[in-house]
């Protein structure tokens, strides 16, 4: 297929899933901060949320950026200078709750917004309406003019849990048709692809912000430490298969380990990245990667088969004693280090450009052409 | 609609009602106030058993169809642009089997005779030599493109898809207003229109044996296989658009999508050794036909304008070379430039010795100094059109416009004499259209799609476009138009000719 339009499957499907991950996020902490009670303590819930431009917070939701091109203009990373710069902590004043949410889902100068990234999965999606199904279309299209509905910004304050169940799954409608209208070829493994790698390093990367809990005197403890590790959860959509696994004993390390290790919950990072190598392998046996010999040729197969292999034969207890922080870091790194790869193998050829040469010939020969004819008439 | 209309409770929708009137045009569904044409009987019938809240529903669920469908055209091009939707009208416009078919052949004769001129005017210029057509006029168009004379194209094909507009006078006679032969474009709303409708108004559909128009991306794509470069044991085709900011960009999804072709953008194409490949995910693969929805001026910077980035640079040299066929060729647009157009009676007798089918709307030349004189003196009845134009851009409407509108065109027509047309205003026939909360007579004209492979192939149907203002005459979507379903009727017992059994 074309490489521009496995590109723009690729991001419209990984803005999607993030979309997905942001509505969780501010659903859940719209939770936290309803059971806090004390307005006081809402702007500390909020202000992790923030991006850059709102007074010196910092996204959570910068992650790796886009690979240029209309539809995956690069997000604001998270990076660990602006951790050391003091993150959060140098917020010259507290936002409002109300601001923070409206920045988060509405604000289309923010690059993380749902809206944006709606808006840039739709601009994706209309660069390649031949390519996926025109369910999928109109779900996207649908999901694109509910949010930016003039009324929606009020309807969101007045329901909030509604809204932002209507758009989870309305993204999530998208994948699933994506899934049942779509033949599983090319363009499906690439959507897929994207999918899953979005999910495996939000996932990762909502853990990530969280391991200052893990700290002694970190966070919160007694009852206020179980409800935020359930908020964790619940930001990835995992609090029911949790508590049907550990008979919701939330201790971080399982929370920890179920979120990163499970392998067969859809939403763990191991189980993220088995089916995006799945995917990824069924792109490259199309190539000449596999008829070529070995599997491993592909460099961005191998990148990925080594991260699963990390995270296959991991324990839990390990990953703590090595660091969370270093280990969640590493395992974002390389799922960046994965993306790359993968538009360097099949995004974005360099070997793909017509030789100046040849084109040079061709004007050569239709210089000849026109002289032969003048001297016909 | 009002509170106080719906406390009245179901009105009919009737529009044999007495409101409506042709007022004198040529109306397509009564032929005096009252006086339903026999064969839309049926369509008055069911309309009339339709309360007028059925008939805005319906309407409104049409409507919200192309919008969550996303079937638009952009008004503002670029990424500010505004994406709207057609507005589109319930109540489908009729074609009996015998009108089509006059139709058919005249515009069969028509796209084969421009087809000998194109050849001839690339190659021996025979009609340059007949005084049939002043050489200057052909030679000196901005659409002739004389690096192409010599150049041969597969079947000697060079206009493979039109789309013509046809109007019809105040005594209901067919005339070609106008040929478009580059990239010509509305076809995907001859299909999208009828799945609409279906939709919205299945009832109406068991009333009538439609022809359906589902066919036309196959029949495209035999066009464009047939004529793919000689050697090409299976070609690969490919449809080449400017982006979704191009207003048309929908069209070219449609198309690419019900063809099963890639739809690629400049950037996906790159030439190498006089071959035209595509970027895929697994390497370079050798594209054949290139159904071309991108302006001759950009398609190559090497060879036209070199600040184009929607083109390829070598494509044209490839094409030169038959390595890869475009659709439409290259140089079609000197045929539809409007001072050529009205040579076209001409250019039907010259190539096939005949006589027009389907007349042209009488048309002055500015460049015949007594065609000029004419213009000057009667700017206020004629229409002026610039030549080089479309979508209704450009254009004087003479009696709809100020005196200082007048007084520009003036001026114009002395300093640029070759630059425009002139012709007089046409009484277009109406049709009823729902306003608001009633039926109210719009002007339309009627846009038939023609395929030319191996042979020509009119598609049963087409975009009739209606003037959405009232009085006005300007049917452009980009000038305010709607549309509606085109129904052309299959031939009963009384037409046996039309039977798909006899050709």
């Amino acid at each position: 297929m074309l490489a521009r339009v496995a590109e723009e499957l690729f991001w419209m499907s990984r803005y999607v899933e993030r979309a997905v991950s942001v509505a969780r996020l501010i659903d859940v902490t719209l939770h936290l901060e309803l059971d806090d009670g004390d307005p006081e303590d809402a702007a500390s819930l909020w202000a992790p949320l923030l991006r850059p431009a709102l007074g010196g917070g910092l996204s959570r939701f910068g992650g790796w950026g886009g690979q240029g091109g209309a539809a995956s203009a690069p997000l604001a990373p998270i990076t660990a200078a602006a951790l050391e710069d003091g993150g959060v902590l140098t917020l010259r004043s507290a936002p409002a709750a109300g601001d923070v949410r409206y920045d988060l889902a509405f604000n289309e100068e923010n690059p993380s917004s749902m809206a944006s990234l709606v808006r840039r999965a739709r601009a994706a999606a209309r660069g390649v309406r031949e390519c996926i199904s025109s369910e999928m279309w109109e779900q996207l299209n649908t999901l694109y003019l509910s949010l930016v509905n003039p009324r929606v910004a009020a309807e969101a304050e007045e329901d909030p849990h509604g809204f932002h169940k209507r758009v989870r799954e309305g993204a999530q409608f998208f994948h699933g048709l994506a899934d049942c209208t779509l033949a599983h070829d090319e363009a499906w493994h690439f959507i897929t692809l994207g999918k899953y790698l979005e999910r495996a390093g939000s996932v990762a990367r909502v853990l990530n912000l969280e391991t200052h809990l893990l700290m002694p005197g970190g966070g919160p403890r007694g009852a206020d430490e179980i409800v935020r590790w359930l908020a964790v959860l619940r930001s990835c959509g995992s609090a029911e298969a949790y508590a049907r696994y550990y008979s919701l004993r939330v201790e971080p390390a399982r929370v920890v380990e179920f979120l990163l290790l499970n392998p067969v919950f859809p939403q763990s990072v191991r189980f993220s990245l088995n089916a995006a190598w799945e995917a990824l392998v069924g792109i490259a046996e199309r190539g000449t990667f596999i008829r070529g010999g070995a599997r491993g040729a592909d460099p961005a197969v191998r990148a990925l088969g080594l991260l699963r292999a990390r995270l296959e034969h991991a324990a839990v207890d390990e990953v703590l004693e090595e660091g969370l922080d270093h280990y969640l870091s590493d395992v974002q790194g390389r799922i960046e280090v994965v993306a790359e790869r993968v538009t360097h193998s099949y995004l974005r050829h360099e070997a793909q450009t017509g030789r100046v040469v040849g084109i040079a010939r061709a004007a050569m020969i239709m210089a000849g052409q026109q002289q032969q004819q003048q001297q016909q008439q | 609609m009002t509170s106080v209309q719906a406390q009245d409770g179901p009105r009919p929708a009737d529009v044999a009602a007495p409101v409506y009137d042709p007022d004198g045009f040529w109306d397509e569904m009564f032929a005096a106030p009252g006086a339903v044409r026999a064969h839309y009987a049926p369509l008055a019938r069911q309309l009339a058993t339709l309360s007028a809240d059925e008939v805005a529903r319906r309407q409104r669920a049409a409507e919200l169809s192309f919008q969550s469908r996303g079937i638009t055209f952009a008004v503002n091009q670029g990424p500010d642009g505004v994406e709207k939707i057609m507005p589109f009208d319930l109540v489908p416009r009729l074609l009996r089997a015998d009108e089509w078919q006059h139709i058919e052949r005249g515009l069969e004769q028509r796209i084969r005779a421009l087809n000998l001129f194109l050849y001839d005017i690339y190659h021996g210029q025979r009609i340059l030599g007949s005084g049939l057509i002043p050489p200057d006029l052909v030679l000196g168009a901005r659409g002739y493109r004389r690096e192409f004379r010599g150049v041969d194209v597969p079947l000697n094909v060079y206009t493979h898809i039109v789309g013509s507009d046809l109007v019809r006078d105040a005594s209901g006679r067919f005339f070609v207003l106008e040929d478009n032969l580059r990239t010509p474009s509305g076809v995907s709303y001859v299909v999208e229109n009828r799945r609409v409708l279906k939709r919205v108004w299945p009832q109406i559909f068991r009333e009538y044996e439609v022809r359906p128009v589902e066919g036309y991306p196959q029949d495209l794509l035999d066009v464009l296989r047939a004529v793919a470069p000689p050697g090409a044991e299976e070609p690969t085709v490919v449809l080449l658009t400017p982006g979704i900011y191009n207003s048309a960009y929908f069209e070219h999804a449609f198309l690419a999508k019900a063809m099963g072709v890639e739809m690629v953008q400049g950037s996906d194409l790159f030439v190498d050794d006089g071959q035209v490949y595509m970027r895929t995910t697994h390497g370079r693969q050798r594209v054949d036909v290139i159904y071309r929805r991108v302006d001759d001026d950009f398609l190559d910077p090497l060879a036209f304008r070199p600040d184009s980035f929607l083109g390829v640079p070598g494509l044209v040299a490839a094409y030169r070379m038959g390595r890869a066929s475009l659709a439409n060729a290259i140089g079609t647009g000197v045929a539809d430039d409007k001072a050529i157009y009205a040579y076209v009676p001409e250019i039907i007798h010259y190539y096939l010795g005949e006589e027009p089918i389907l007349p042209n709307v009488p048309t002055y030349v500015p460049t015949r100094p007594d065609d000029l004189r004419y213009v000057l003196e009667h700017l206020e009845e004629l229409v002026v059109k610039s030549v080089n134009e479309s979508g209704g851009y450009g254009m004087l409407i003479g009696p709809h416009a100020s005196q200082a509108h007048r007084a520009e065109y003036r001026a114009r027509l002395l300093a640029d004499p070759r630059g425009y047309i002139a012709q007089p205003t046409l009484a277009l026939s109406r049709h009823p259209c729902w306003v608001e909360d009633h039926f109210e007579g719009r002007h339309v004209d009627l846009r038939p799609f023609v395929l030319f492979g191996r042979e020509v192939r009119v598609t049963p149907g087409g975009l009739t476009r209606v003037a959405l203002r009232r009085g006005s005459l300007v049917v452009n979507s980009s000038q305010g138009g709607g549309g509606k379903d085109t129904w052309v009727l299959a031939g009963g017992a009384d037409s046996p000719t039309d039977s798909p059994m006899e050709k």
